[in-house]
């Protein structure tokens, strides 16, 4: 996985709904149809590194199974974070597509 | 993220790092509940799913680690926690961390006070404003035998005049006064200064204020500043004392102000400008009229801003050649001047002396470290089975690197508290045991320099030998170190390094040892040296006759003479006599250029010091007259002038012919011209007054009777302690005169004492360095060769049990220290040959090679080395070999 993609994928994943950590992992196994497998060795250290950071904010609730779980939320300046980190993702994917495929 | 809020997280990861794991606890244990749960809902039994979630999760501890280690301000945590870990491991090894500590406080200590002296006197500027523009002036008469003489009036008039890169020129000359009436008269120690010198020294005063040009009289001096102790001691720090009225020499004198404590005059040592004066008087306003020929101005020069010493040097010379064109007093030869900045004039002696002594020191540091380095290098090998287990448990090198720079840095933490304590303590010593040229150390503290120098050097320490351990980690093969069976006393590289480290240990301490030997053999010289004149059982002590009282040549030779027979009359006393300067007594220095043939060019000729004698005062110090007489009491204004002339005047103005009766035209009332003759009567010894190192110039003694100086020094030779006489000299004198102030009453052999001090100083410290130098080197050998033993210490057993007798298994263990202690012995004699050639300029009578020096070092040396593997061997041959053999 590509360097600080994780920071992008979590912060999207929290961007439509809080979730506790392994429901973000779940999550992005999801939607990318098992191409990104997050390890909790990675997923979790990253979470608590993005709170440290202010981006996302953790609190007790449920999980999916109505278990006691922490639950993570994206912050204002998570957004913000969010939408900077996308742009630069942008900015990468067209710049390795005209390397691929100059016009 | 911004930095406030970057910092603050550090903080909460540090202090709040119990209730942040808790929390982080419970988020992993929710979530292997949630994968264990999903894993029964998919048919697996529950304790299968847990190890199955488990798995998933990839191990809690693991997990925990690794969300740790990503927290904001994890690093220093992790060093903290290092440094907590450091701090356990060394509480519980305290013999070695107290032979650590030691050893390091004893190096750093040195180190830091040894550099608190060369800061104090070296580095930080004079203690006036704008120091560093201040340059002393000397007259340059090298050919006449005198390369630094001082000045006359009119030249310091022309280097005003003519002088344009300085902002001024002031002056002093040191001499004494008499405060009359109130109290007892007392003689006081005084500087005549023009009326500019405070202010263009940048000194001002506590009290009131310093000289200003209305002060220089038409007359005598009618104004006085006082030192800080004169006010205390006479005045009882009056606060009110601006303005008071005095006697000073029976003339009313206003007192203007009070210099701040602790105010010293820092002129060049042979400037005979005492450090610290009792009270400053103005000149006369028409001082830079006198005459040419008579220079006793010390002139210092306050450069402009942006002018460099060389540039003010060469445009004081430029003005040194124009008047020395200018004038015919100055005749063929001419007029050199030199300027050196005032610091470094200053400290000219003292610095060779102080740099050796920090390069020495700083070899202590060296075999201190080296000695540590050998300790760890030790605990390392202790402690190869535990890194190799951890590093084949997964351990990362790059921890265990940390960890070991993390023990360094404990180890220097604390030996840089320790060698704190030890350097202020030892700088107390120093200053205690100061010699007069470093009087100014007496107040000495640890400054933030020296605090930086000490953290800095115990920071170097602790990176050079954390890393002697890391040398082994790096190499460390696994496998051959888990598989050293029940061994863990290290492998041979280990042992290796170890020895490599004592012949290091051994080397330097030859060098510290044979630098020490020849500072030693320089200060027996010293002791030794025939200085032309016995020191031993003089008391000497100091009169100047109030010229109102004494006003005829008569009265002063009366009553000279009376006290010189009464003192004689004293019980115990075999000789009294008078001189004008008493050897080594840093008062402005006399001399007159001398003539041997009428006509011969004046401004050509040599100098020589110049004395005058009582007809007992050769024999009251013990000089030797070699030819011709002594003066009598007939040798007075009556009767024809007349001249004792040193060995040294006599060989170089009548090579190969006798002296006596030569004449000499000579200046014995300090006119500025030789223009009188006299004639020679007798040679004497040459006295070495000003230098025991060396004959500085040629010597002319006149009679007192005939060459009037006031004050005079008596002295009295006895064959009792001189010091139980003072008593009756004082009683003498009050009989004679009550009102005269006896002052300077000492002992002869304290002045010589002084003109050694330096000396004694270097040495007490040298011999103290290299002794702890011995120490240290012996308790590396020591510790390698018990690590030696305890090493092979089945392989001694097996020996014995195979029926090696005591003898020989001493004769295996002492062989290897004494194998160690030649191969040191060998580098460091070498080191010190290649060393020693720089103290050259610190030894007397000795060379650098001095082979006493070599020759006594390098026994020392290996018997220290013998004894230290001596006592391990001798362990070895008491082990039981049963035991020996089952120790495993």
């Amino acid at each position: 996985m590509l360097k600080g993609t994780l920071d992008l994928l979590i912060l999207r994943t929290l961007d439509f709904e809080p979730r506790h950590g392994l429901g973000v992992s779940d999550r992005i196994a999801q939607i990318t149809r098992g191409t990104f497998v997050v390890k909790p060795g990675s997923l979790f250290p990253a979470l608590h590194r993005l709170e440290q950071e202010g981006f996302i904010e953790g609190a007790w609730g449920e999980s999916d199974q109505g278990r006691r779980a922490k639950v993570y939320r994206l912050t204002p300046a998570g957004r913000k974070r969010l939408a900077v980190e996308r742009k630069s993702w942008d900015r990468i994917v067209t710049a390795v597509g005209q390397v691929l495929d100059p016009a | 993220m911004p930095l406030g809020a970057r910092i603050r997280s550090a903080w909460r990861t540090m202090t709040r790092q119990s209730a942040l794991d808790a929390d982080l606890d419970a988020e992993l244990q929710s979530a292997l509940d949630d994968l264990a749960a999903s894993h029964v809902a998919s048919g697996l039994r529950p304790a299968e799913a847990r190890r199955r979630a488990l798995l998933d999760l990839g191990g809690t501890e693991s997990v925990k680690e690794q969300v740790r280690d990503a927290r904001v301000g994890a690093p220093t945590l992790t060093l903290l926690r290092d440094i907590a870990l450091a701090w356990r491991g060394l509480r519980k090894a305290p013999a070695f961390t107290l032979a650590a500590v030691i050893t390091l406080a004893i190096g750093v200590g040195a180190n830091t006070a040894t550099f608190s002296l060369v800061n104090a006197v070296l580095l930080q500027p004079l203690p006036y404003r704008g120091a560093d523009r201040l340059v002393f002036v000397w007259s340059d008469m090298t050919t006449a035998g005198y390369p630094r003489g001082p000045l006359s009036g009119p030249e310091l008039a022309d280097l005003r005049e003519q002088a344009t890169r300085f902002e001024g020129f002031g002056a002093i000359w040191a001499t004494t006064t008499a405060l009359t009436g109130e109290n007892d008269p007392q003689q006081l120690r005084i500087g005549l200064v023009t009326a500019n010198f405070f202010s263009l020294l940048g000194a001002d005063a506590a009290i009131g204020r310093t000289f200003v040009d209305e002060d220089e009289p038409a007359a005598g001096p009618t104004t006085m500043l006082l030192s800080d102790g004169l006010w205390r001691t006479r005045y009882g720090a009056d606060p009110a004392i601006v303005g008071r009225r005095v006697l000073v020499n029976d003339q009313p004198t206003t007192i203007i102000g009070v210099m701040p404590p602790g105010f010293r005059l820092l002129m060049p040592p042979d400037s005979n400008v005492p450090e610290q004066l009792e009270a400053w008087q103005p000149f006369n306003r028409n001082m830079t009229g006198g005459p040419r020929g008579q220079m006793f101005l010390r002139v210092v020069g306050r450069m402009r801003d942006g002018v460099s010493v060389d540039e003010a040097a060469r445009e004081v010379s430029v003005v040194a050649a124009n008047i020395g064109a200018r004038y015919a007093e100055y005749g063929s030869a001419g007029r050199a001047f030199t300027t050196i900045g005032l610091h470094d004039d200053g400290v000219r002696d003292i610095r060779p002396a102080l740099l050796v002594l920090q390069g020495g020191v700083a070899v202590l540091l060296l075999i201190a470290c080296v000695n540590v380095a050998g300790l760890l290098v030790a605990r390392a090998a202790g402690r190869s089975r535990e890194t190799a287990l951890r590093l084949a448990l997964g351990a990362g090198r790059h921890r265990l690197v940390s960890q070991c720079l993390a023990e360094g840095l404990v180890l220097a933490g604390l030996a840089a508290a320790a060698g704190l304590a030890t350097g202020w303590l030892l700088l107390k010593l120093l200053a205690a045991a100061r010699p007069a040229s470093l009087d100014r150390i007496a107040g000495v503290g640890l400054d933030a320099a020296v605090l930086a120098f000490t953290a800095a050097t115990a920071l170097a320490v602790a990176l050079a030998f954390s890393f002697a351990p890391l040398a082994e980690m790096v190499r460390a093969n696994l496998v051959g170190l888990l598989h050293q069976g029940g061994r863990s006393l290290g492998s041979a590289f280990h042992h290796r390094v170890r020895k490599g480290l004592v012949v290091l240990q051994v080397a330097l301490g030859v060098v510290l040892l044979v630098g020490a030997g020849l500072i030693v053999r320089t200060f027996a010289n010293l002791t030794t040296v025939e200085p032309g004149f016995d020191d031993r059982g003089v008391l000497t002590f100091r009169l100047a006759l109030p010229g109102n009282r004494y006003r005829t040549q008569e009265s002063l030779d009366a009553f000279a003479r009376q006290l010189e027979t009464r003192l004689a009359a004293l019980p115990g006393v075999s000789h009294a006599g008078a001189i004008s300067h008493l050897p080594f007594d840093n008062i402005p220095n006399w001399s007159t250029t001398y003539l041997t043939e009428a006509g011969s060019d004046e401004s050509r000729a040599r100098r020589a010091d110049s004395r005058a004698v009582s007809p007992g005062a050769f024999q009251a110090i013990g000089a030797r007259i070699v030819e011709g007489r002594d003066f009598t009491e007939d040798d007075d204004e009556d009767s024809a002038l007349v001249a004792i002339v040193d060995e040294r005047l006599a060989r170089l103005a009548w090579p190969g012919a006798s002296a006596i009766g030569q004449r000499l035209a000579t200046d014995p009332r300090v006119t500025g011209r030789p223009t009188v003759w006299v004639t020679v009567v007798g040679v004497v010894r040459h006295l070495r007054h000003l230098s025991l190192l060396e004959e500085v110039r040629e010597q002319v003694y006149f009679p007192v009777r005939q060459a009037h100086r006031n004050p005079m020094a008596w002295m009295i030779r006895t064959n009792t302690d001189p010091a139980s006489l003072s008593g009756a000299i004082r009683a003498t004198v009050a009989a004679l005169d009550p009102q005269l102030p006896v002052f300077d009453v000492r002992p002869l052999s304290e002045y010589v004492a002084g003109a050694r001090a330096t000396q004694r100083f270097t040495m007490l410290l040298a011999i103290v360095f290299a002794a702890l130098a011995v120490m240290l080197a012996s308790v590396g050998v020591y510790g390698v060769i018990q690590y030696g033993v305890a090493r092979r210490q089945p392989e001694l057993a097996l020996r014995v049990a195979l029926g090696a007798g005591q003898a020989s298994l001493m004769g295996l263990v002492v062989g290897e220290g004494l194998r160690l202690a030649l191969a040191g012995l060998a580098i460091g004699v070498a080191a010190a040959c290649a060393a020693t050639p720089a103290m050259r300029s610190q030894l007397f009578g000795v060379t650098p090679w001095d082979p006493v020096s070599f020759l006594v070092a390098v026994p020392v040396l290996a018997g220290v080395a013998l004894a230290a593997s001596a006592v391990p061997a001798w362990r070895a041959t008491r082990v039981n070999p049963a035991d020996g053999l089952r120790s495993d």
